[in-house]
Formats: structure tokens, C-alpha cells, sequence
């Protein structure tokens, strides 16, 4: 995974998916609730489903879980399709036992005020989903990464998971307001990304502390479904390097994850410095033709994904499915610098003799020796 | 475009809602009727919007402004419009289904009909078949849309679908969503599907001949 990611040659190519939390609440069966707020149970499904599917590395996409969360219960109580607990402020979560859950508020919060002032500093929490975010607790921000390599060990990679400024944004004003604020007011705009930035930058340089081995920054809503390329060299550019930078001053590397069509943009996502962006959805849910992606980064960038998740992995035959992944298996050898991955996340419902036969195209290719990770590993800051 | 609506069209367009409201008032004060303001100005200037970003000429931000604007000049009409008895395009009731909150693609589908003449009726998020029912018994649409971003909830378009016609309703479904795709669609009985907002706008018209 290391060489994959700073141009090396790998004895193979590197295996690593992300799962969407249905995939993983559907492979791990505990209670959804549990493995969404317990440190403990989160890390250990991480782990298990790392063995389970033979992936090189973990993306620990959440972090801060509070380890005393238990003592915020009011109620808990089964629902149609998951469970619900009642918290003690009186807003309620609704936790499917194949999705992200879906928290309602004790009232809808009032629109925030356009205003660059309002942005705390510190940033205590996670904009996991529309109306979704995960409270990150200050005294335990990194801990999950500290639990999940010592659950792991060292062979495995691990990831961490920031997300962008431009997230931030949009969560804070609301999806539709926060667009039209980049056209009506553009240089308040450009001033609260700022401070999303520096607080983001923040999040990733304490994860930097900790023994991981690179940082995803997730932005979803920075593809060519929402911004034109102006807008992305105006709002999400300076802003994500702002974070990439604080990133790899440590040594570690940053890569970008912004789903969707991004085929028209790979050479603006390459001016950020990240060392490699993940995702590159092919048609028809994004953009992107790997063989011209790889041309357009010139080698100076991995990639890690391009594997449709609902077309390959979820609804082609198994001939359909091999022949799409031992493409990408080539144009990666021929290219290097590719980590075979799901596009964006692997859906709840895909069975997971999909994600084996993955990992046993890749094995068939050719066998895996063993490579450290993390602290023990000697060449990362030659990356 | 018609050239007496030029600058109302180049406000719309522009996004400037303010601009756009001043100018649909003084068409009427200056005794333009509702409906040639409507139909000769902002519905092909929201249509020029539609297309461009049809052709990715214009993103969300663009799109999203202009309907801003397209919702000023009709604060103006509608009183105007409902006095003189002005039918619209057709009617559509637009939802996400249930155990989805993801509301950006349905909302825009919303805001590029409501700019191409349509009424759009929308109920909202995580709606169960009964809402659906419930919104078709109550609005009479002539076209039905489901949305949903997860392939998780996609498979409830169907109980949807098929609710609504055990229950007698014929009402045409589009469905709509990052993972739907047209094979899809014609699995569960849609009557059609669309990648993007500007194409769900062509497919209403199809669905809807007279409009």
C-alpha cells in the first residue's frame, strides 16, 4: 500500500475498500446504536472486517466516539427496522440496521447567520450525513485510531478521515443556501471556507499525532453534480490544500474523496498537492475513464477506486464483475500507483462473496508479501 | 426569446432576484398580462437555464439562483394568475421515499419544473407508500416522482409503485437517484426515469402530452 502510494513498485496491488455503515452493520451483526457510538465495538468491527475481506488497510471514517455515551441514554427501544434511543436533551435517533442513522432534533435549528464570526475555532464535530453529525469528544478525539491500530496490528494500514471545508459549509448554511452564498456573497463565502479550513487543519494535525498512515479528506459535494471548474478554483482548491498541507507537513499523505463526475477537474484536484484521490466513479454514476485519469495525473498522484458500487458490485454477474475489475487490475500495473477499491462506498446490500472474489482476483494476480504499517514502518517519511 | 422581455430574461437568468421581481412588477403596472410575462419571459429564460445546465454550462449554484429568482417575479404573478384562472403545465408530486432524508436531487427536480411551468407538489422526505397515496388521492398529479440517493431505499420505490396500484391509482412514476438506473425503472413498473434534473423535465413533458 505504501509503495502503491508514493510511486513505488508493490509485490501486488494493494486491496482496500470503504463500506458504507449498511455494509458493515449488515456483515457484523450488532446492534446498529452500538456500533455507531461505542469506541469499542466500532474498532473491533473495523478490524474483523478488515480480516474478513483481506483489505490492506482500515479507513477509520469516525473518531471521537465518547467512551461514557451510554450515560446520554434516556430510553432505547426497538423500532421498525432498527432501534431508537431518546437522549437525555430529548432528541431522538433512529438507528436502521442497514443505514447511517437518522437523528431528529428536539426542534429544527434556525438558519445561522452569514457570518464568518459564528465559526468556532474548534471544530467538535463531524458532518456525517444531512441533518447527521457525529459529536467528537475533545478528550478522546483520537483514541478510536489508537484502539483500532492496536486491535490491528501492525501489517495493516491505517487511514484516517477529515471532512473538507466545503462540507462544513454547506452543512452550517444548509445545502441550498450555502450554494447560492458562493454566487451572492463570494468573498464571505471564501472567508468562512477559510475558517472551516483552519479548524479542519486542526482535526488533521492531531490525527497526525497518532500512528496512522494516511488521511482521507472527504469532500462529496465538490464534483462537476454541483460546482463548475470555477467555482472548485475558487472555494474548494485553497481550502482543501490549506488542509493537505497540514497533512503531509508531518510526512503523511493526504488524498482527496469526492464522488460523483470529477472527470473534467482531476488537474484542479492535482494542484491541491494531495498525494492521491480516491473514488474516480466511472459512468454512469461519475466521469471518470481510468486510463485517462491516470494520463491527466502523470503519475504524480494515486488513485484508489474507480469500481462502480452499485452497477459492478451490486447488480453485474460475476463474469461482468471479473472483467471489470481485472481491467482496472491492468491499467493500475501498467500505470502503477493504484489501490483497487470500490469507487465510492461498498453499498449495504452487496453480498460479500462480491468483495472475496475481489480480493481472490487480486491474490490470483499475484501473492502478497508481508509490509509494516504505521510507526514500525520504516520508509514513510520517504514518501 | 421574445425581445420586449430581454432584460427580465437577462435578470433571471443573471440570478438577480430583486432585479427580476422589480421588472415582473412593472410589466404588470405597465399592463402586460400575467400570462405573456410568464410565458414569454421567464419560462424560456428558465428554460435557457435549464439547458445550460443540461449541457454542464451552468452548475447548482447558477440553477439554484435563477429559481430564487423565477420564485420572486411569481410572488408577483400568482394572485394575477389564480384570478385569471391560469392552468399550468401539469401538476407533479415529488417525495423521497421512505428511510432516505436526502433531498438535494428532488428539490432541484422541483426547481426545474416549477421553471418549466410545471406545479410541483412536494411532500417531502422518508415519505411511507401511504403519503404517496395519501398525495396522489389528495393533488391529482398528473406525473408522480420518487427520488432516492441509497441503494438501500431504492428497492421501496417499488412497494411505492406497487401500493399505489393495488390501490387503483394509474398515476405515471418517475423514479430518480444516483443508483436507479433504466433497466431499473422498467423493473418496478416506472414509467421512466432520468440522470439528470434537466432530463426529468423532458421526461414530464413526455409523460404529459398536452403540456
Amino acid at each position: 500500500m505504501q509503495l502503491a502510494m508514493s510511486g513505488g513498485r508493490p509485490d501486488r496491488t494493494p486491496f482496500m475498500c470503504q463500506m458504507s455503515i449498511g455494509h458493515m452493520l449488515q456483515q457484523l451483526n450488532v446492534a446498529a446504536a452500538d456500533f455507531w457510538c461505542d469506541p469499542r465495538v466500532f474498532a473491533d468491527g473495523l478490524v474483523r472486517l478488515q480480516r474478513q475481506y483481506g483489505f490492506d488497510g482500515i479507513l477509520v471514517s469516525l473518531h471521537g466516539h465518547d467512551p461514557e455515551w451510554r450515560q446520554n441514554i434516556r430510553e432505547r427501544f426497538p423500532t421498525d427496522g432498527g432501534e431508537s434511543i431518546r437522549w437525555n436533551d430529548g432528541s431522538v435517533t433512529f438507528f436502521p440496521l442497514d443505514d447511517l442513522p437518522h437523528h431528529t432534533p428536539v426542534s429544527e435549528p434556525e438558519p445561522r447567520e452569514i457570518d464568518p464570526s459564528l465559526i468556532p475555532k474548534e471544530i467538535d464535530y463531524i458532518p456525517v450525513s444531512q441533518g447527521l453529525h457525529f459529536h467528537v469528544h475533545p478528550k478522546h478525539a483520537f483514541d478510536i485510531l489508537h484502539r483500532v491500530r492496536s486491535l490491528a496490528g501492525s501489517d495493516v494500514a491505517i487511514h484516517a478521515e477529515v471532512t473538507s471545508p466545503f462540507d462544513y459549509f454547506l452543512d452550517w448554511l444548509g445545502h441550498e443556501r450555502g450554494l447560492m452564498v458562493l454566487i451572492d456573497d463570494p468573498l464571505t463565502a471564501s472567508l468562512m471556507l477559510k475558517k472551516f479550513a483552519a479548524g479542519v487543519a486542526v482535526i488533521a494535525d492531531g490525527m497526525c499525532r497518532e500512528d496512522i498512515d494516511a488521511i482521507k479528506i472527504s469532500s462529496p459535494f465538490a464534483g462537476a453534480g454541483f460546482l463548475s471548474r470555477s467555482h472548485y478554483e475558487e472555494f474548494i482548491l485553497p481550502h482543501e490544500r490549506t488542509v493537505v498541507e497540514a497533512i503531509q507537513r508531518t510526512g503523511i499523505p493526504a488524498y482527496l474523496h469526492t464522488c460523483g463526475a470529477i472527470g473534467d477537474r482531476l488537474d484542479l484536484m492535482k494542484r491541491t498537492g494531495a498525494r492521491g484521490l480516491e473514488c474516480l466513479d466511472p459512468p454512469p454514476i461519475g466521469s471518470t475513464d481510468l486510463e485517462e485519469a491516470f494520463r491527466i495525473l502523470g503519475g504524480s498522484m494515486f488513485v484508489k477506486g474507480n469500481v462502480d458500487p452499485v452497477n459492478t458490485l451490486l447488480l453485474a454477474s460475476d463474469a461482468q464483475m471479473r472483467e471489470d475489475v481485472c481491467r482496472r487490475i491492468a491499467l493500475g500495473k501498467k500505470y502503477g500507483r493504484f489501490i483497487l477499491s470500490t469507487a465510492c462506498s461498498i453499498a449495504p446490500h452487496v453480498p460479500k462473496e462480491k468483495i472475496l472474489m475481489m480480493r481472490s482476483i487480486v491474490e490470483q494476480d499475484q501473492p502478497r508479501k508481508r509490509t509494516i504499517f504505521g510507526k514500525k514502518a520504516v520508509h514513510r517519511h520517504d514518501t | 426569446m421574445t425581445p420586449e422581455f430581454d432584460e427580465l430574461q437577462t435578470a433571471l437568468i443573471g440570478g438577480n432576484h430583486v432585479r427580476t421581481a422589480e421588472m415582473t412588477q412593472s410589466f404588470v403596472t405597465s399592463g402586460a398580462t400575467p400570462q405573456d410575462i410568464l410565458e414569454k419571459g421567464l419560462l424560456p429564460a428558465m428554460q435557457v437555464v435549464g439547458r445550460r445546465f443540461r449541457d454542464g454550462e451552468v452548475f447548482l449554484p447558477e440553477v439554484l439562483v435563477a429559481a430564487r429568482a423565477m420564485k420572486s417575479a411569481m410572488a408577483v404573478l400568482e394572485p394575477l394568475l389564480a384570478a385569471a384562472k391560469y392552468q399550468s403545465k401539469g401538476k407533479v408530486v415529488l417525495g423521497t421515499v421512505k428511510g432516505d432524508v436526502h433531498d438535494i436531487g428532488k428539490n432541484l427536480v422541483g426547481v426545474m419544473l416549477r421553471g418549466a411551468g410545471f406545479e410541483v407538489v412536494d411532500i417531502g422526505t422518508g415519505c411511507a407508500a401511504e403519503k404517496f397515496v395519501d398525495a396522489v388521492r389528495k393533488h391529482q398529479p398528473h406525473v408522480l416522482g420518487l427520488s432516492a440517493l441509497l441503494t438501500t431505499t431504492m428497492t421501496y420505490m417499488k412497494t411505492v409503485i406497487d401500493t399505489l396500484r393495488s390501490s387503483g391509482m394509474d398515476v405515471p412514476v418517475i423514479v430518480g437517484g444516483a443508483p436507479v438506473n433504466a433497466e431499473f425503472a422498467q423493473q418496478i413498473g416506472a414509467a421512466g426515469t432520468a440522470r439528470t434534473a434537466g432530463d426529468a423535465v423532458e421526461l414530464v413533458h413526455r409523460l404529459i402530452p398536452q403540456a
